[in-house]
């Protein structure tokens, strides 16, 4: 048989194919009611959501606060739901959520790649928190203050960031895994003109994800 | 001969496509799978991807998991989204651009149980991230909530 055929018949086996596992997934009726539940804060209080319908608008804003959504009609009365509630009907749900991003500023001598000593001193809190959140998308952007020319800043920012990666490889963290990068004098934490010296935008801001 | 040429060309077409997604992944990543239990995977057009820890997820990726699944994902501006078993959500929208000011966040839920905590998007810019079911839309001002999608 000509490659031409066979390529066809290759193509039409695949729509086939396609359309099967289409037509699997409508024949399955989509849900018609939706309960929503607004969840407490670990800091206590909640914040909002609103949930709306093709027929009415209801806001939570308590804590526990759920509302039920029926096709066609408005969101019913909010109701609170207790805790062991909201573990029966969430709790598979929850019990899958990641553990919550971290963020950390360490600051850097002038014109240096040298860490502050305070900040040397939140390094074993930095290397934890890589290793609880294995694996995980570890970003690093250096920045520096005004001093200086553009150029110069963002390779001091850079090396900045690199100091820092090398000292998670030194920990035995995949130096490939790691996002660097360099916002040299462009991204300033404390806004000043330029040439201007301030020594917390000497800085390297870490996201642990 | 040709049938053998073609085979050649498909197997290198296919190592291509696969190179050119985990360069383009990398790249534009909205964020990544960080928990998984039992049966979930990453629908990504015509791709289904199983899911592991570690996994980068696009816009546009289809979360889903079967009847003993599970899945935790974290994205790009913190946001964090669990599924319990037979859920299915979308990242229909993820823009992350705050120095320009572009910000988005839409998920689309099709059914299951899923939890929602809000990152930097909800943030600075609550009117930019809703979340669509099949029968109501909600719209997210910096908190968690959860939400279960049945028939009864």
């Amino acid at each position: 048989m000509p490659a031409a055929g066979r390529r066809h018949r290759w193509i039409l086996a695949r729509a086939a194919c396609c359309l099967a596992l289409a037509a699997c997934a409508t024949a399955k009726p989509a849900p018609k009611q939706n309960t929503f539940a607004l969840l407490a804060e670990p800091e206590g209080g909640a914040g909002q959501i609103s949930v709306v319908s093709a027929s009415g608008t209801q806001v939570l804003s308590q804590p526990g606060q759920a509302t039920v959504v029926v096709v066609d009609k408005p969101p019913s009365q909010p109701v609170v739901l207790d805790e062991a509630e909201i573990s029966r009907t969430f709790g598979d749900a929850l019990a899958a959520m990641p553990v919550a991003p971290v963020h950390f500023i360490l600051y850097f001598k002038e014109d240096s790649d040298d860490l502050t000593p305070e900040s040397q001193a939140l390094l074993p809190d930095f290397f934890r928190a890589v290793r609880e959140h294995d694996p995980a998308d570890v970003s690093i952007v250096g920045h520096t203050d005004t001093r200086a020319d553009r150029d110069y800043n963002y390779k001091l920012g850079l090396r900045r960031a690199n100091r820092l990666a090398d000292l998670l490889a030194a920990q035995g963290v995949d130096r490939s895994t790691l996002d660097i990068d360099s916002h040299g004098k462009d991204d300033l934490l404390i806004k000043t003109g330029d040439q201007v010296p301030e020594p917390r935008n000497r800085r390297v801001e870490i996201t642990v994800r | 001969m040709k049938a053998l040429s073609i085979a050649a060309l498909v197997v290198l077409l296919l190592g291509a496509a696969d190179a050119a997604t985990s360069a383009e992944a990398a790249a534009s990543s909205v964020g990544l799978v960080k928990v998984v239990v039992g049966n979930a995977v990453v629908q990504r057009g015509d791709q289904t991807l199983s899911a592991r820890p570690g996994l980068l997820l696009m816009e546009g990726d289809l979360l889903r998991t079967g009847a003993d699944g599970r899945l935790g994902v974290v994205l790009r501006d913190d946001t964090r989204v669990s599924l319990g078993p037979e859920t299915e959500i979308r990242i229909d929208r993820f823009v992350f651009a705050p120095a320009q000011g572009h910000l988005a966040l839409v998920l689309k839920m099709a059914r299951g149980v899923a939890a929602y905590v809000s990152g930097k998007i909800a943030k600075l810019d609550p009117d930019a991230v809703r979340v669509e079911t099949p029968v109501a839309i909600v719209g997210v001002r910096g908190t968690r909530f959860a939400a279960r999608l049945e028939t009864p």
